[in-house]
């Protein structure tokens, strides 16, 4: 007996040992799926001047005390800025060779957590290629501004890795990405007709980004950006709200910022269509399994067409000549309902705002408390003076949001003639515009890099 | 290699009490925090009322100790709270973001742990029929773009402007609506005080530093025929002014280059002329009035009523008498063209209006009577809100008209007394003084209305000048002042040893007083007084200086000059 409980016992030793070896496994891979959070945990230690501004006077002592004279922060030295370019130059590269040749999404989610750390809040989210849209915007329409070189090499290296290698900028550059990447838990494929709505508006966005930015009116990009609040923790709360809600919609409708709404995406996916050399499902010839058919929670997958559609080539081929025919045909309306627009557009515009209270304290009588309209009449500035700026400032909307409406228009067209485009595919492969080069579909796909890269 | 977790239900379970723990946390917390910001937001710790009334009875005892220490008690808890809120939303801001990590990962490792292997799908898509749903939803989505643009665009245009006019458009084409003031040329100085008789000239670059009987900066001097009152115009090359002795009354038109006379027109003879002299100053004569030029036609009228179109070249157009204007000082109200109007300025013991003269062919198109006495005023031209407008000061009224139909636009009861200066005006406002009287601001309109008076410098004979920021005058008294010409401020005063009769001009932002000894006061046109310099022609003048390419041409009691740097 005590021999049969000696090695039941021992089999219980056994069986207990394997289990907790077991759970010793699981606790490390937590562990390693925990770190990230961790680390992005930790990095918040770095905002301890939260809400460092004065909120009402100082008491008034009695007792001999001076205060100490106020700080000002030094600049920033020149070198970091050429530091930003080599950790963003060092970053895409890094970023590329994960998605491409090491094929490794836990690479690039680890990526994406050195991005959130540097870019993010190490850099509170500023300069980010995102927002420098508009400093080069704001440089071509305006001599009396010079682009800080920073800022410009921000908004073309992202540009050329796409060129070369897809969104690998997306993959795991972006802050903003990042930040979704990692909250992105359980995704959920929208309705077709809410997609295609939906990913119209970055199109738009970037058009009335580059319209404010080029009339001097506002960066509306940085206005809106919905986690810089996060990375700073100081925004206004109802930008810190938008950003938690976007962050929560990111958890089932994933990287909701940069599908529907991140105007520098539209320019990556571009340039992303002529990439060189792009991330692949597989890693070598596909088999046409479709195991990876619903696994890209953006919808990037273009799946294999080997019959070409039943449809008669010559409805295909009117079709397609109509789509090219009608892209002018989009530009000149969009042109025409953008002017039609532009002085409601010039509304944004802080002077045009400014006026516009004036106008009305003078026709209702009704003395405006705004902040902005005490400023005006302590700024001993007149009203003619006000309200010619105002028209000048609807004048320069007028002449400059045609050319957005044009641009909505081509790309309309140039959207249409891509969908009467008639070609066949034998294998799955990724959307080039809208793949993110995330690594999500690499362990979909049963056929695995012969150097065992692939994790 | 792909890291997959084995969990068993147990570890899923705990997982997922860990998950909603943290997830009910986070909320408490969010909600805590949301609480502690609108506080934050909106309440002023120092606006507690319990302060403020211990600080309004320390107020009315400060020797009262206890009252002081109250204050400091009150003021340091006031503090003590809005620090501690501050706190827990700092606090709460990382517990949140805690609660939130830990939140994510469990999920996170849920899900992963939960993710069911690859399947493959149902049917094979169908890529065609995919691509041409796809169409359908991209021009549904842009019509909707498409559709809110253009609702918006109609929708959302609630307090803009009205449509202003566009750049380029000259003005004058247009009767009504959508006219800007023209910019002064730097060239053409057309009516008495330049463009629209605002008193503003363009170009920049005048000379400031002169001296005539030095012979400094002189350019030329000539002596003008015939006496008179009336200032030089300018169209390019071309120098007009008048001048007349008894009855003859010429209009001479001068190289504003060499000073050669290079035509003389007689204004004499006309049928309807008087046979006896009106009454007038007999200092003044009867070339008071400035003639008017549009480059193409040169108008003069004479205080005897005769009223003579030349061409550019001095061939005479058209001539005639339109009534002796009677006045206790005699006529001195000078010409304004507009589009191919000329605008007379008619004033008599026996009647006043407006007249508005075919400039082809002199044929009178229309008269509107006005109300009242009659003054020695010119008219000005001014665009209020797109509309051009021609504006008398008058007596009791300052009035507005359509300068093509004449139709009274607007008047405002405010003047009295001998009229002399004509109105100041800028893109908002027009500006009437009256010696002895008053200065009104009035905002032009339907219903006029007097935004801001003053009484204390009042020229008699001098013009207001006016900018959007400053109003300046210059006085018959010798004072010199600039006023807030939105507000009425004053901004600055200075007295000058001699009087004023010469209406100030503005150019290259500095203000030119002329006084009636010949001296030129030239000061900044800004909100505090700085003389820049001040020159002398060593004559006496009353006249009103014309510029024109960096030249500044000044009639005195004999002589013209041009003076240039």
């Amino acid at each position: 007996m005590g021999g049969l409980g000696g090695c039941k016992l021992k089999g219980e030793f056994t069986i207990n040992k394997r289990t907790k070896n077991k759970r010793i496994k699981n606790l490390e891979l937590i562990m390693k799926k925990a770190l990230p959070y961790i680390i992005f945990l930790l990095l918040l230690s770095w905002h301890a001047f939260l809400f460092a501004q004065d909120r009402f006077p100082r008491p008034e002592f009695e007792t001999g005390y001076t205060y100490p004279t106020n700080q000002l922060p030094l600049q920033r030295a020149q070198v970091w800025e050429y530091i930003d370019v080599a950790v963003l130059i060092g970053a895409l590269a890094v970023a590329a060779w994960l998605a491409l040749k090491k094929r490794s999404r836990q690479g690039l989610i680890w990526m994406s957590v050195f991005s959130l750390a540097y870019f993010g809040f190490y850099r509170q989210g500023c300069i980010c290629s995102v927002g420098s849209v508009q400093n080069v915007s704001l440089a071509l329409f305006n001599n009396t501004y010079t682009i800080p070189l920073t800022a410009l090499i921000f908004f073309i290296i992202p540009l050329l890795f796409a060129l070369a290698y897809g969104r690998i900028f997306c993959a795991g550059v972006c802050p903003l990405g990042a930040i979704q990447e990692l909250t992105a838990l359980k995704p959920i494929k929208l309705p077709k007709t809410v997609e295609t709505f939906l990913a119209s508006v970055p199109f738009v966005y970037l058009g009335l980004a580059v319209l404010f930015s080029a009339t001097n009116s506002q960066f509306l990009i940085c206005r809106f950006d919905p986690f810089v609040g996060i990375f700073r923790l100081d925004a206004p709360y109802t930008m810190i709200i938008f950003g938690a809600l976007l962050l929560l919609a990111g958890i089932f409708v994933n990287r909701p910022y940069c599908r529907y709404l991140c105007p520098y995406g539209v320019l990556l996916s571009v340039f992303s269509r002529f990439a060189g050399r792009h991330l692949t499902i597989t890693p070598a010839e596909c088999t046409n399994c479709r195991l990876c058919e619903d696994s890209c929670p953006y919808d990037a997958i273009i799946p294999s067409n080997p019959e070409v559609s039943t449809e008669e080539p010559g409805k295909s081929r009117k079709r397609f000549i109509l789509s090219f025919v009608l892209i002018p045909v989009f530009a000149v309306a969009g042109g025409f309902i953008l002017y039609n627009l532009a002085p409601v557009l010039a509304g944004v515009n802080s002077n045009v705002r400014l006026a516009k209270e004036i106008r009305t304290e003078n026709e209702t009588g009704i003395e405006s408390v705004t902040k902005s309209v005490a400023a005006f009449k302590e700024s001993g500035k007149t009203e003619a003076e006000l309200f010619e700026g105002e028209a000048a400032i609807i004048r320069q909307f007028e002449k400059s949001s045609p050319w957005v409406g044009v641009f909505l228009g081509i790309s309309l067209g140039f959207g249409m003639v891509s969908l009467s485009l008639r070609s066949r595919k034998n294998e799955y492969r990724p959307d080039q515009g809208k793949c993110y080069s995330c690594g999500r579909c690499f362990k979909y796909c049963p056929i695995k890099a012969k150097n065992g890269n692939e994790t | 290699m792909v890291m997959k977790l084995n969990l068993t239900e147990k570890d899923i379970s705990v997982l997922k009490v860990v998950s909603q723990v943290a997830g009910i946390f986070s909320l408490i917390v969010a909600l805590t925090m949301i609480f502690s910001l609108v506080q934050l937001k909106i309440i002023n710790p120092l606006d507690n009322p319990v302060i403020l009334s211990v600080k309004e009875q320390y107020d009315k005892d400060p020797a009262n100790a206890s009252n002081a220490e109250q204050v400091r008690a009150m003021d340091l808890m006031a503090r003590k709270a809005y620090f501690s809120s501050r706190w827990q939303v700092e606090t709460g801001s990382y517990l949140l973001l805690a609660g939130a990590i830990v939140f994510i990962l469990c999920q996170r490792i849920i899900s992963d742990n939960e993710k069911a292997m690859p399947v493959i799908p149902g049917a094979r898509p169908d890529v065609s029929a995919k691509k041409g749903k796809n169409r359908k939803y991209l021009i549904a989505a842009a019509s909707v773009i498409m559709v809110t643009a253009i609702a918006a665009s109609f929708m959302l245009r609630a307090g803009l402007p009205e449509p202003m006019s566009k750049p380029g458009l000259s003005a004058g084409k247009s009767t009504k609506g959508s006219l800007k003031a023209p910019e002064p040329d730097k060239t053409n100085w057309p009516f008495f005080r330049g463009q629209d008789s605002r008193g503003i000239a363009g170009g920049k670059n005048y000379p400031t530093d002169w001296n005539a009987e030095e012979g400094k900066n002189i350019s030329w001097k000539i002596e003008v025929p015939k006496r008179g009152k009336s200032s030089p115009v300018i169209w390019e090359d071309k120098l007009f002014i008048t001048g007349a002795e008894n009855k003859d009354c010429e209009v001479y038109c001068i190289n504003k280059k060499t000073g050669d006379i290079l035509w003389t027109g007689s204004a004499g003879n006309i049928p309807g002329e008087p046979d006896v002299l009106p009454r007038m100053d007999p200092e003044a004569g009867l070339a008071v009035s400035t003639v008017a030029t549009n480059g193409k036609e040169v108008c003069a009228v004479f205080a005897n009523g005769n009223l003579i179109c030349f061409d550019m070249n001095g061939k005479q157009k058209w001539a005639k008498n339109i009534g002796v204007p009677e006045t206790s000082y005699g006529y001195s109200s000078s010409l304004v063209i507009y589009n191919d109007i000329l605008l007379v300025q008619f004033d008599s013991d026996k009647k006043i209006s407006l007249l508005g003269f075919d400039l082809e062919t002199g044929e009178q198109k229309w008269e509107t009577p006005r109300n009242g006495r009659p003054v020695w005023s010119s008219p000005v031209l001014a665009y209020f809100k797109g509309q051009p407008q021609l504006i008398i000061n008058g007596n009791p009224a300052v009035s507005s008209y359509d300068p093509s139909t004449g139709k009274e636009l607007w008047e405002v009861e405010c003047m009295s007394g001998d009229v002399a200066p004509s109105v100041a005006v800028n893109s908002t406002m027009a500006y009437a003084v009256t010696d002895y009287v008053r200065l009104v601001a009035i905002k032009p309109g339907p219903s006029p209305t007097i935004v801001w008076d003053d009484n204390t410098y009042t020229p008699d004979v001098s013009s207001p000048v006016a900018t959007d920021k400053f109003l300046f005058l210059s006085t018959g008294t010798g004072d010199v002042a600039c006023y807030n010409s939105e507000k009425g401020d004053t901004l600055w005063t200075h007295y000058y040893m001699d009087q004023f009769y010469a209406s100030p001009i503005i150019a290259d932002d500095m203000v030119y007083f002329l006084d009636r000894s010949g001296v030129m006061h030239i000061v900044k046109a800004d909100s505090h007084y700085e003389l820049v310099a001040e020159s002398s022609i060593g004559e006496n003048t009353d006249c009103t200086p014309a510029f024109s390419d960096k030249k500044i041409y000044i009639r005195g009691r004999k002589n013209l000059y041009c003076i240039s740097k």
